[in-house]
Protein backbone atom coordinates (compact mmCIF):
# COMPACT_ATOMS: atom_id res chain seq x y z
CA UNK A 1 0.00 0.00 0.00
CA UNK A 2 1.25 3.47 -0.96
CA UNK A 3 1.13 5.47 2.50
CA UNK A 4 -1.40 8.02 2.86
CA UNK A 5 0.42 10.69 4.74
CA UNK A 6 3.23 12.46 3.19
CA UNK A 7 6.39 10.13 1.90
CA UNK A 8 9.70 10.17 1.01
CA UNK A 9 10.94 7.74 -2.13
CA UNK A 10 14.87 7.66 -2.12
CA UNK A 11 16.08 6.58 -5.45
CA UNK A 12 19.20 5.04 -5.08
CA UNK A 13 22.39 6.92 -6.47
CA UNK A 14 24.77 4.66 -8.85
CA UNK A 15 27.47 5.84 -6.97
CA UNK A 16 26.55 4.23 -3.46
CA UNK A 17 25.96 0.87 -2.68
CA UNK A 18 22.57 0.34 -2.85
CA UNK A 19 21.60 -1.87 0.02
CA UNK A 20 24.01 0.76 2.42
CA UNK A 21 22.14 3.58 1.26
CA UNK A 22 18.82 1.87 1.31
CA UNK A 23 19.38 0.93 5.27
CA UNK A 24 20.69 4.39 6.07
CA UNK A 25 17.51 6.22 4.40
CA UNK A 26 15.11 3.50 6.17
CA UNK A 27 16.19 5.01 9.53
CA UNK A 28 15.59 8.48 8.52
CA UNK A 29 12.17 7.18 7.96
CA UNK A 30 12.14 6.97 3.81
CA UNK A 31 9.17 4.60 3.06
CA UNK A 32 9.70 3.71 -0.33
CA UNK A 33 12.94 2.90 -2.03
CA UNK A 34 13.53 2.81 -5.65
CA UNK A 35 16.29 0.51 -6.89
CA UNK A 36 17.71 2.29 -9.99
CA UNK A 37 21.18 1.00 -11.38
CA UNK A 38 21.23 1.56 -15.07
CA UNK A 39 24.70 -0.39 -15.39
CA UNK A 40 24.55 -2.87 -12.82
CA UNK A 41 24.48 -6.78 -13.94
CA UNK A 42 20.79 -8.77 -13.61
CA UNK A 43 22.45 -11.09 -11.18
CA UNK A 44 24.08 -8.15 -9.14
CA UNK A 45 20.38 -6.16 -8.82
CA UNK A 46 18.57 -9.24 -7.88
CA UNK A 47 20.64 -9.71 -5.35
CA UNK A 48 20.20 -5.91 -4.38
CA UNK A 49 16.94 -6.03 -4.38
CA UNK A 50 16.66 -9.24 -2.56
CA UNK A 51 18.44 -7.28 0.68
CA UNK A 52 17.08 -3.88 0.09
CA UNK A 53 13.13 -5.69 0.41
CA UNK A 54 14.47 -7.70 3.60
CA UNK A 55 15.55 -3.63 4.93
CA UNK A 56 12.39 -2.22 3.76
CA UNK A 57 9.84 -5.32 5.22
CA UNK A 58 11.74 -4.66 9.03
CA UNK A 59 10.28 -0.70 8.55
CA UNK A 60 7.10 -1.57 6.60
CA UNK A 61 8.88 0.53 3.41
CA UNK A 62 7.69 -0.34 0.09
CA UNK A 63 10.61 -1.68 -2.27
CA UNK A 64 10.18 -0.73 -6.30
CA UNK A 65 12.78 -1.48 -8.74
CA UNK A 66 13.37 0.58 -12.14
CA UNK A 67 12.87 -0.85 -15.20
CA UNK A 68 13.25 -4.18 -14.73
CA UNK A 69 10.52 -6.13 -14.21
CA UNK A 70 12.26 -9.72 -14.57
CA UNK A 71 14.16 -8.59 -11.34
CA UNK A 72 11.12 -7.27 -9.42
CA UNK A 73 9.42 -10.88 -10.47
CA UNK A 74 12.36 -12.42 -9.61
CA UNK A 75 13.24 -10.79 -5.85
CA UNK A 76 9.29 -10.36 -5.53
CA UNK A 77 9.68 -6.56 -3.91
CA UNK A 78 6.62 -4.65 -3.98
CA UNK A 79 6.61 -3.06 -7.36
CA UNK A 80 8.22 -0.99 -10.49
CA UNK A 81 8.74 2.28 -11.60
CA UNK A 82 8.83 2.45 -15.50
CA UNK A 83 9.82 5.52 -17.07
CA UNK A 84 8.43 6.68 -20.74
CA UNK A 85 11.11 4.59 -22.63
CA UNK A 86 10.60 1.54 -20.56
CA UNK A 87 7.91 -1.33 -20.93
CA UNK A 88 3.94 -0.17 -20.83
CA UNK A 89 2.69 -0.01 -17.58
CA UNK A 90 -0.64 -1.80 -19.19
CA UNK A 91 2.01 -4.38 -20.54
CA UNK A 92 3.39 -4.98 -17.03
CA UNK A 93 0.38 -4.94 -15.73
CA UNK A 94 -0.40 -8.30 -17.09
CA UNK A 95 2.95 -9.72 -16.10
CA UNK A 96 3.03 -8.52 -12.17
CA UNK A 97 -0.86 -8.76 -11.16
CA UNK A 98 -2.70 -6.95 -9.74
CA UNK A 99 -1.78 -6.56 -6.03
CA UNK A 100 1.89 -4.79 -7.76
CA UNK A 101 2.79 -1.42 -7.59
CA UNK A 102 3.25 0.41 -10.71
CA UNK A 103 4.83 3.53 -11.05
CA UNK A 104 5.10 5.70 -14.29
CA UNK A 105 7.63 9.02 -14.77
CA UNK A 106 5.31 11.80 -16.37
CA UNK A 107 6.86 15.28 -17.26
CA UNK A 108 3.29 16.25 -18.63
CA UNK A 109 -0.29 16.44 -17.76
CA UNK A 110 -0.89 14.50 -20.53
CA UNK A 111 1.70 11.75 -19.61
CA UNK A 112 -0.13 11.97 -16.11
CA UNK A 113 -3.32 11.33 -17.48
CA UNK A 114 -2.00 8.13 -19.96
CA UNK A 115 -0.45 6.31 -16.92
CA UNK A 116 -3.15 6.52 -15.07
CA UNK A 117 -5.32 5.23 -17.40
CA UNK A 118 -2.96 2.33 -18.25
CA UNK A 119 -3.39 1.76 -14.72
CA UNK A 120 -0.27 3.01 -12.90
CA UNK A 121 -0.62 3.40 -9.09
CA UNK A 122 1.43 6.31 -8.76
CA UNK A 123 3.29 8.71 -11.03
CA UNK A 124 6.74 9.96 -10.65
CA UNK A 125 6.37 13.72 -11.81
CA UNK A 126 8.64 15.83 -12.48
CA UNK A 127 11.89 17.41 -12.57
CA UNK A 128 9.40 19.96 -10.69
CA UNK A 129 13.13 22.42 -9.78
CA UNK A 130 16.71 22.41 -11.30
CA UNK A 131 18.23 19.13 -10.73
CA UNK A 132 21.80 18.32 -10.41
CA UNK A 133 21.08 14.26 -10.29
CA UNK A 134 20.60 13.95 -13.96
CA UNK A 135 20.86 15.83 -17.47
CA UNK A 136 17.89 17.29 -18.48
CA UNK A 137 16.96 18.72 -21.47
CA UNK A 138 13.52 20.10 -21.06
CA UNK A 139 13.20 22.89 -18.23
CA UNK A 140 11.89 22.04 -14.70
CA UNK A 141 7.84 22.06 -14.27
CA UNK A 142 7.57 24.18 -11.94
CA UNK A 143 4.82 23.96 -8.89
CA UNK A 144 2.20 25.12 -11.48
CA UNK A 145 2.19 22.21 -13.61
CA UNK A 146 2.36 20.50 -10.45
CA UNK A 147 -0.91 21.47 -9.13
CA UNK A 148 -2.63 21.08 -12.22
CA UNK A 149 -2.02 17.62 -12.78
CA UNK A 150 -2.67 16.74 -9.41
CA UNK A 151 -6.06 18.04 -9.64
CA UNK A 152 -6.41 16.62 -13.26
CA UNK A 153 -5.41 12.58 -11.51
CA UNK A 154 -6.50 10.80 -8.70
CA UNK A 155 -3.42 9.07 -8.58
CA UNK A 156 -0.82 9.88 -5.43
CA UNK A 157 1.44 11.79 -7.59
CA UNK A 158 5.67 11.66 -6.48
CA UNK A 159 7.83 14.92 -7.39
CA UNK A 160 10.74 14.63 -7.88
CA UNK A 161 13.54 17.08 -9.59
CA UNK A 162 15.81 19.42 -7.20
CA UNK A 163 13.45 18.85 -4.12
CA UNK A 164 15.39 19.92 -0.75
CA UNK A 165 14.45 20.87 3.19
CA UNK A 166 13.39 24.31 1.36
CA UNK A 167 11.00 23.88 -1.43
CA UNK A 168 9.84 20.41 -0.05
CA UNK A 169 6.47 21.93 2.27
CA UNK A 170 5.61 23.71 -1.02
CA UNK A 171 5.57 21.04 -3.47
CA UNK A 172 3.46 18.89 -1.37
CA UNK A 173 1.11 21.99 -0.33
CA UNK A 174 0.94 21.94 -4.09
CA UNK A 175 -0.75 18.68 -4.58
CA UNK A 176 2.18 15.66 -4.43
CA UNK A 177 1.69 13.16 -1.92
CA UNK A 178 5.28 12.42 -1.29
CA UNK A 179 8.64 13.33 -2.84
CA UNK A 180 10.97 11.15 -4.63
CA UNK A 181 14.96 12.38 -4.02
CA UNK A 182 18.22 10.81 -5.40
CA UNK A 183 21.35 13.67 -4.33
CA UNK A 184 19.44 15.38 -1.53
CA UNK A 185 20.33 12.39 0.62
CA UNK A 186 22.90 10.44 -1.29
CA UNK A 187 25.77 13.20 -1.84
CA UNK A 188 25.34 14.26 2.28
CA UNK A 189 27.85 13.35 4.90
CA UNK A 190 24.38 11.31 6.68
CA UNK A 191 21.96 10.27 4.80
CA UNK A 192 19.80 8.64 7.49
CA UNK A 193 19.74 12.87 9.17
CA UNK A 194 18.85 14.20 4.92
CA UNK A 195 16.13 11.97 5.23
CA UNK A 196 14.66 12.54 8.45
CA UNK A 197 15.07 16.33 8.01
CA UNK A 198 13.17 15.60 4.76
CA UNK A 199 10.20 13.61 6.23
CA UNK A 200 9.81 16.39 8.75
CA UNK A 201 9.66 19.35 5.95
CA UNK A 202 6.95 17.40 4.04
CA UNK A 203 4.72 16.58 7.43
CA UNK A 204 5.90 20.36 8.21
CA UNK A 205 6.97 19.35 11.08
CA UNK A 206 10.22 21.42 13.00
CA UNK A 207 12.69 19.48 13.77
CA UNK B 1 37.78 -39.69 -29.56
CA UNK B 2 34.25 -40.74 -30.44
CA UNK B 3 31.65 -38.30 -28.63
CA UNK B 4 28.08 -39.48 -27.53
CA UNK B 5 25.18 -37.58 -29.83
CA UNK B 6 22.88 -35.39 -27.51
CA UNK B 7 19.23 -36.28 -27.73
CA UNK B 8 17.53 -32.37 -27.88
CA UNK B 9 14.28 -30.88 -29.49
CA UNK B 10 16.46 -27.90 -30.03
CA UNK B 11 17.36 -26.57 -33.51
CA UNK B 12 21.10 -27.15 -34.03
CA UNK B 13 21.74 -23.50 -35.51
CA UNK B 14 22.20 -20.46 -33.29
CA UNK B 15 22.08 -16.93 -34.80
CA UNK B 16 22.92 -14.02 -32.51
CA UNK B 17 20.91 -10.42 -33.78
CA UNK B 18 23.79 -7.97 -34.72
CA UNK B 19 23.26 -5.94 -31.50
CA UNK B 20 23.48 -3.24 -34.47
CA UNK B 21 19.66 -2.07 -34.14
CA UNK B 22 19.15 1.45 -33.03
CA UNK B 23 15.33 1.76 -33.45
CA UNK B 24 12.34 -0.96 -33.01
CA UNK B 25 12.40 -0.89 -36.60
CA UNK B 26 14.52 -3.66 -36.28
CA UNK B 27 15.33 -3.69 -40.08
CA UNK B 28 18.62 -5.93 -40.05
CA UNK B 29 16.66 -8.78 -37.58
CA UNK B 30 13.36 -8.76 -39.15
CA UNK B 31 15.01 -8.96 -42.58
CA UNK B 32 17.16 -11.90 -41.06
CA UNK B 33 14.08 -13.64 -39.76
CA UNK B 34 12.21 -13.52 -43.21
CA UNK B 35 15.08 -14.67 -45.19
CA UNK B 36 15.23 -17.65 -42.91
CA UNK B 37 14.90 -20.95 -45.58
CA UNK B 38 11.41 -22.39 -44.67
CA UNK B 39 12.91 -25.88 -44.19
CA UNK B 40 16.03 -25.28 -41.59
CA UNK B 41 15.04 -24.66 -37.86
CA UNK B 42 17.48 -21.83 -36.26
CA UNK B 43 17.09 -20.42 -32.70
CA UNK B 44 17.38 -16.78 -33.09
CA UNK B 45 18.61 -14.65 -29.74
CA UNK B 46 17.31 -11.12 -29.57
CA UNK B 47 20.24 -9.16 -28.20
CA UNK B 48 20.03 -5.54 -29.19
CA UNK B 49 22.07 -3.49 -26.02
CA UNK B 50 21.45 0.20 -27.79
CA UNK B 51 17.30 -0.59 -26.91
CA UNK B 52 15.72 0.58 -24.20
CA UNK B 53 12.70 -1.91 -23.06
CA UNK B 54 9.65 -0.31 -24.60
CA UNK B 55 11.80 -0.48 -28.14
CA UNK B 56 12.91 -3.68 -27.43
CA UNK B 57 9.62 -5.10 -26.55
CA UNK B 58 7.67 -3.49 -30.30
CA UNK B 59 10.64 -4.68 -31.98
CA UNK B 60 10.01 -8.33 -30.23
CA UNK B 61 6.54 -8.29 -30.65
CA UNK B 62 7.15 -7.29 -34.69
CA UNK B 63 9.69 -10.42 -34.62
CA UNK B 64 7.13 -12.74 -33.04
CA UNK B 65 4.58 -11.70 -36.13
CA UNK B 66 6.99 -13.57 -38.27
CA UNK B 67 6.24 -17.05 -39.69
CA UNK B 68 9.60 -19.16 -39.00
CA UNK B 69 10.70 -22.05 -39.99
CA UNK B 70 9.02 -24.76 -38.56
CA UNK B 71 10.87 -25.76 -34.85
CA UNK B 72 12.50 -22.36 -34.69
CA UNK B 73 12.81 -20.96 -31.41
CA UNK B 74 13.02 -16.92 -30.77
CA UNK B 75 14.67 -16.16 -27.38
CA UNK B 76 15.23 -12.79 -25.95
CA UNK B 77 18.21 -11.59 -24.32
CA UNK B 78 18.43 -11.58 -20.59
CA UNK B 79 14.95 -9.92 -19.88
CA UNK B 80 12.36 -12.73 -19.09
CA UNK B 81 9.26 -10.09 -18.68
CA UNK B 82 10.28 -8.84 -22.55
CA UNK B 83 10.00 -12.29 -23.95
CA UNK B 84 7.32 -13.06 -21.76
CA UNK B 85 5.43 -9.99 -23.22
CA UNK B 86 6.39 -11.03 -26.56
CA UNK B 87 5.33 -14.49 -26.03
CA UNK B 88 9.01 -15.21 -27.05
CA UNK B 89 9.94 -19.12 -27.29
CA UNK B 90 13.03 -18.56 -24.20
CA UNK B 91 15.44 -16.67 -22.73
CA UNK B 92 19.49 -16.48 -23.36
CA UNK B 93 21.14 -15.80 -20.17
CA UNK B 94 24.53 -13.71 -19.73
CA UNK B 95 26.86 -15.12 -16.78
CA UNK B 96 26.33 -12.44 -15.27
CA UNK B 97 22.65 -12.32 -15.51
CA UNK B 98 19.88 -13.35 -12.71
CA UNK B 99 20.18 -17.62 -12.78
CA UNK B 100 17.56 -19.88 -14.87
CA UNK B 101 16.31 -21.18 -12.25
CA UNK B 102 15.27 -18.01 -10.22
CA UNK B 103 13.78 -16.74 -13.72
CA UNK B 104 12.21 -19.80 -13.73
CA UNK B 105 9.83 -19.50 -10.69
CA UNK B 106 8.07 -16.83 -12.23
CA UNK B 107 8.29 -17.61 -16.18
CA UNK B 108 8.18 -21.58 -16.13
CA UNK B 109 7.14 -21.85 -19.64
CA UNK B 110 10.73 -20.66 -21.12
CA UNK B 111 13.25 -22.15 -22.46
CA UNK B 112 16.31 -20.82 -20.69
CA UNK B 113 19.81 -21.01 -22.25
CA UNK B 114 23.42 -19.95 -20.36
CA UNK B 115 26.45 -18.27 -21.79
CA UNK B 116 29.38 -19.87 -20.19
CA UNK B 117 32.80 -18.88 -20.47
CA UNK B 118 34.53 -21.45 -17.62
CA UNK B 119 34.00 -24.81 -15.74
CA UNK B 120 32.71 -22.96 -12.74
CA UNK B 121 30.02 -21.12 -14.90
CA UNK B 122 29.04 -24.51 -16.74
CA UNK B 123 28.48 -26.13 -13.34
CA UNK B 124 26.37 -22.83 -12.32
CA UNK B 125 24.19 -23.38 -15.33
CA UNK B 126 23.83 -27.18 -14.73
CA UNK B 127 22.86 -26.79 -11.49
CA UNK B 128 20.16 -23.80 -12.19
CA UNK B 129 18.22 -26.01 -14.99
CA UNK B 130 19.43 -24.37 -18.08
CA UNK B 131 18.22 -25.89 -21.45
CA UNK B 132 21.50 -25.67 -22.93
CA UNK B 133 24.78 -23.94 -23.07
CA UNK B 134 26.18 -21.25 -25.26
CA UNK B 135 30.18 -21.82 -25.28
CA UNK B 136 33.09 -19.89 -27.03
CA UNK B 137 34.62 -18.06 -28.59
CA UNK B 138 35.57 -21.02 -30.26
CA UNK B 139 38.40 -19.29 -33.51
CA UNK B 140 39.43 -15.47 -33.42
CA UNK B 141 36.36 -13.32 -34.40
CA UNK B 142 36.31 -9.60 -34.12
CA UNK B 143 33.68 -8.92 -32.17
CA UNK B 144 35.35 -10.95 -29.12
CA UNK B 145 38.86 -9.92 -29.38
CA UNK B 146 38.80 -7.46 -26.67
CA UNK B 147 38.13 -10.74 -24.75
CA UNK B 148 41.35 -11.77 -25.21
CA UNK B 149 42.46 -15.53 -27.15
CA UNK B 150 39.49 -17.54 -28.60
CA UNK B 151 39.22 -20.99 -26.05
CA UNK B 152 40.13 -23.47 -28.84
CA UNK B 153 38.09 -26.67 -30.16
CA UNK B 154 40.36 -28.49 -27.50
CA UNK B 155 38.50 -26.29 -24.68
CA UNK B 156 35.68 -26.63 -26.48
CA UNK B 157 35.76 -30.60 -26.56
CA UNK B 158 36.47 -30.46 -22.73
CA UNK B 159 33.17 -28.68 -21.99
CA UNK B 160 31.14 -31.15 -24.25
CA UNK B 161 32.41 -33.74 -22.06
CA UNK B 162 31.43 -31.72 -18.77
CA UNK B 163 28.15 -31.94 -19.40
CA UNK B 164 25.12 -33.95 -20.70
CA UNK B 165 23.54 -30.53 -22.03
CA UNK B 166 23.64 -29.53 -25.69
CA UNK B 167 26.43 -27.57 -26.43
CA UNK B 168 26.33 -24.45 -28.72
CA UNK B 169 29.67 -23.29 -30.14
CA UNK B 170 30.11 -19.72 -31.24
CA UNK B 171 32.96 -17.73 -32.35
CA UNK B 172 34.50 -17.82 -35.65
CA UNK B 173 32.21 -20.22 -36.84
CA UNK B 174 31.66 -20.99 -40.67
CA UNK B 175 30.73 -23.68 -42.75
CA UNK B 176 34.01 -24.46 -43.49
CA UNK B 177 35.39 -24.76 -39.50
CA UNK B 178 31.50 -26.16 -38.32
CA UNK B 179 32.72 -30.09 -38.57
CA UNK B 180 35.11 -29.61 -36.15
CA UNK B 181 33.36 -27.95 -33.64
CA UNK B 182 30.90 -30.65 -33.72
CA UNK B 183 33.53 -33.59 -33.99
CA UNK B 184 34.56 -32.27 -30.89
CA UNK B 185 30.76 -33.31 -29.53
CA UNK B 186 29.27 -29.72 -29.76
CA UNK B 187 25.50 -29.76 -30.05
CA UNK B 188 25.14 -27.05 -32.76
CA UNK B 189 26.76 -24.11 -33.94
CA UNK B 190 26.00 -20.38 -32.92
CA UNK B 191 27.27 -17.38 -35.15
CA UNK B 192 26.53 -13.44 -34.85
CA UNK B 193 28.60 -11.83 -37.86
CA UNK B 194 28.72 -14.55 -40.34
CA UNK B 195 24.57 -13.99 -40.74
CA UNK B 196 24.56 -10.30 -41.30
CA UNK B 197 25.09 -10.68 -44.91
CA UNK B 198 21.54 -11.00 -45.49
CA UNK B 199 22.28 -11.50 -49.81
CA UNK B 200 24.22 -14.63 -48.82
CA UNK B 201 22.00 -15.44 -45.75
CA UNK B 202 19.80 -18.77 -47.11
CA UNK B 203 22.77 -20.02 -48.64
CA UNK B 204 25.08 -19.54 -45.30
CA UNK B 205 22.56 -21.15 -43.18
CA UNK B 206 21.88 -24.25 -45.96
CA UNK B 207 25.94 -24.69 -45.97
CA UNK B 208 26.17 -24.88 -42.46
CA UNK B 209 23.24 -27.56 -42.21
CA UNK B 210 25.33 -29.91 -44.41
CA UNK B 211 27.66 -30.23 -41.39
CA UNK B 212 24.77 -29.75 -38.32
CA UNK B 213 22.45 -33.24 -39.39
CA UNK B 214 23.65 -36.23 -37.50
Amino acid sequence: MIPSLPFLCVITDETLCPVTLAEKVLEGGAAMIQLRHKTASGSQLFLWAVEIRKRCQQYQALCIINDRVDIALASKVDGVHLGQQDMPAKTARKLLGETCIIGVTASSPEEALQAEQDGANYIGFGHIYPTSSKHKESSPLGLDILQKTATLISLPILAIGGINNDNAASVIAHGASGIAVISAVSRVNNPSKAARELVCAINNRIQ
Amino acid sequence: MERQQKASPLPRLFIVSSGEENTDNGLLLLNQLNLLPRSLPCMIQIREKKLEAKELLTLSVKARAIVLPEGSLLLMNERADIALAAGLDGVHLPENACSAKTIRSFAPGLIYGCSVHSKSALLIAEESGADYLLFGPVFDTPSKRKYGAPQGLEKLGEFCQLTSLPVFALGGITPQNAALCMAEGAYGIAGLSIFQDTAKLAETIEQFYLHLNR
